[in-house]
């Protein structure tokens, strides 16, 4: 028999009790369905973390203060306080270094804006913040050099911060907020970077290193040195040279460890895109699985089917059918329905990628490498879940098949 | 056929002490215990005979659906002992047409796809395919029919277009398990008469069946008892119930007279190629 012929066939019997067709089918349609969606939001997700961390500022190296090792356990970075204003300045004289922002961060600020207040997060730093970290300025500037050689009070806000005051980006300026109770005014609003969670850019407070140091820690160091490079492909080279610098300034004997930490925005980039890569291919293993059931489902019908269809295998044995031709008939009905799944669950993984990328606000659309796995595995399930009740139907006694009630 | 006056023709259907032996748990039930038989082309046979006599395993060896435990079983000259599956399938295809009690068409197909279905094994492309099957159909009297769902047919036409499936592949034999066992006595009638007519007209008919107009119609009678032919004569007349019969007009196990097995024969002569064969 013909591969057309198996096809022709298959179609009309499939088209019998279109009911089951379509339960059967439904196992690979949700798989399939899942496999293209998962793999959509899962690469839009990456894309967009990605463009987040990259929109907190290109060629950029963060110099965190502390990560001593203690008995074996490395404290977290910023735990012990070793980094100062001074060795900020220091850092911005090596070469390759664009730009350096020493970072005095207090978290859990509380802000008050006449009656409403909200907690958030406070860096004392200097005007090359901006450019460090990226930011742009919504309305009003950000801080001067004038303001930190200063100490005045004043403060530049993340667009959330402004909405969690209750003002707008327009009322806010020139307004006088208080800062765990010390009063600033708000001199600019920055752009919204986009982002969510317990380190999201938008939600945060600026103000000038010396007001913040003199009125709210009374502490000279810093948690954090923003140093941005002049060319991204000197990173190596300048990483050894704040350490050589640090560690002469720091007084380290050549035994101890580094009192400080450095990590560059690629690290910080390959570690979220690896833990994003790692749910991804983990929510694609729960798709995957889905599919496998949904082979198993395949696998029930067509032994059903066989078990249905004993005389009529018994009389196309009788006629002339030859095993591989039994073989072959309901193989193609197992793929074929298969196939239909995996087309059917093409189209509806497009439309809830969609749906889901619009949900959660994630750039998610349907990747061709994605649609193709999933198009390939379901093709896949369709055969290995056909072969054995094919098998099983080309294996019958013509006699006990023919004889069989 | 020329030459059928100088070369006697070979029986198409030959066996030769053959038994069929089943595993029942741990003993064996033989179901034909040491069987001879001929047939010739053109021959009308039934073959009678008890329920659980053998005659069914009997028919199913004739139609290479089973092969004998012991014996050797020629089909056309062919030790049916030296094929293999695949050749057998051909055989059964090209040179076997099958007739059962229970019709046995394949419901959600057309009278006209199930009567062409022997077609597609032997694989003969869709529209000649087609075009002989409806011919066949036409042979049995149900053109009109042709695109009915076996289900909206009456017992009586589903046995013809069984027959008219029999048919599509120009068979040497047809074998017909009880094919009126089903029928009301109308439908018996013309399915009977439409076999009559196809054996007058060259067809070889190997029949199993109680019918009596059968037996009675039936050139030769292969009577079959707890495993033997006990009889491969002519039907008595008087025939009707095995109680009533008289002994063997050949002694069990003497291989029919008259037969001469030439040393060289073929499925060749038969026809025997599948189209789609590599």
């Amino acid at each position: 028999m013909s591969f057309v012929e198996a096809l022709r066939l298959a179609l009309r019997r499939l088209g019998t009790n279109p009911l089951r067709t379509a339960l059967t089918t439904l196992g690979v349609v949700i798989g399939v369905a899942s496999l293209v969606a998962l793999i959509g939001v899962g690469e839009g997700t990456q894309t967009a973390i990605t463009n987040q961390i990259a929109g907190l500022g290109t060629n950029l190296l963060s110099v965190n203060a502390g990560s001593s090792v203690v008995g074996g356990v490395r404290g977290a970075a910023g735990s012990a306080s070793t980094l100062t204003t001074a060795d900020a300045a220091a850092i911005a004289t090596l070469p390759g270094v664009a730009a350096v922002a020493p970072e005095m961060a207090v978290s859990n600020v509380v802000v008050v804006n006449g009656r409403t207040n909200s907690t958030t997060s406070l860096t004392g730093t200097t005007p090359s913040e901006a450019s460090v970290r990226n930011y742009q300025i919504q309305t009003g500037t950000y801080l001067t050099d004038l303001s930190v050689t200063k100490g005045l009070r004043v403060a530049v806000l993340g667009p959330t911060t402004v909405t969690d005051l209750n003002a707008t980006p327009t009322s806010i300026i020139g307004q006088t907020i208080t800062v765990n109770g010390i009063p600033f005014s708000v001199i600019g609003v920055t752009q919204p970077k986009g982002g969510s969670g317990f380190t999201n850019p938008d939600d945060v407070v600026f103000a000038p290193i010396s007001a913040v140091q003199s009125r709210l820690t009374g502490a000279s160091t810093l948690r954090t040195i923003g140093v941005s490079l002049q060319d991204p492909s000197q990173l190596a080279y300048v990483e050894s040279e704040i350490t050589s610098l640090l560690r002469y300034r720091h007084n380290l004997a050549s035994s101890a460890s580094d009192d400080f930490t450095m990590v560059s925005q690629d690290q910080l980039l390959s570690v979220a895109s690896t833990t994003t890569a790692t749910i991804r291919n983990f929510l694609i293993g729960i798709a995957a699985i889905a599919l496998v059931v949904g082979g198993i489902g395949i696998a029930n019908t067509m032994l059903v089917s066989v078990r249905e269809r004993v005389r009529e295998i018994g009389t196309r044995k009788a006629i002339g059918a030859r095993r591989r031709d039994i073989t072959r008939q309901f193989l193609v009905e197992a793929v074929i329905v298969t196939l239909g799944g995996a087309v059917v669950g093409v189209l509806l993984g497009i439309a809830v990628t969609g749906l889901v990328g619009s949900a959660v606000n994630v750039p998610a659309s349907p990747t061709l490498s994605g649609i193709a796995l999933a198009f390939v595995s379901a093709l896949l399930v369709g055969v290995v879940a056909g072969y054995w009740p094919a098998r099983q139907a080309s294996r019958l006694d013509p006699v006990e098949a023919l004889r069989y009630e | 056929m020329a030459d059928q006056t100088v070369v006697p023709e070979p029986p198409l259907i030959e066996g030769r002490g053959i038994t069929r032996l089943y595993s029942m748990g741990d003993s064996q039930v033989a179901a034909l215990r040491g069987v001879d038989f001929a047939i010739r082309m053109g021959e009308n046979v039934a073959i009678i005979g008890p329920s659980g006599s053998g005659k069914s395993t009997l028919l199913h060896i004739l139609g290479l659906l089973d092969r004998p435990t012991t014996g050797t079983y020629l089909f056309a000259g062919v030790d049916t002992d030296t094929l293999d599956d695949d050749r057998l399938a051909l055989l059964r295809n090209r040179a076997i047409g099958f007739i059962f009690q229970s019709f046995n068409l394949v419901s959600g197909e057309s009278a006209l796809e199930n009567v062409a279905a022997p077609l597609v094994y032997a694989g003969v492309k869709r529209k000649e395919r087609l075009e002989r099957a409806e011919e066949s159909l036409a042979r049995v009297g149900l053109s009109d029919r042709a695109h009915h769902d076996p289900s909206q047919l009456s017992g009586g036409q589903r046995q013809r277009v069984a027959i008219a499936r029999a048919l599509v592949t120009r068979p040497a034999v047809i074998l017909a398990d009880e094919p009126t066992g089903n029928l009301d006595s109308r439908s018996s009638a013309d399915v009977f008469s439409l076999l009559q007519e196809l054996q007058a007209e060259g067809l070889t008919l190997v029949t199993i069946t109680h019918d009596q107009r059968i037996a009675d119609r039936a050139v030769r009678v292969l009577r079959v008892e707890d495993g033997i032919l006990v009889e491969h004569g002519a039907p008595a007349p008087t025939y009707l119930d095995g109680a009533e019969l008289q002994g063997p007009t050949t002694a069990p196990g003497t291989p029919p007279t008259g037969v001469v097995v030439p040393a060289q024969s073929g499925l060749a002569s038969l026809g025997l190629t599948r189209e789609d064969e590599q």
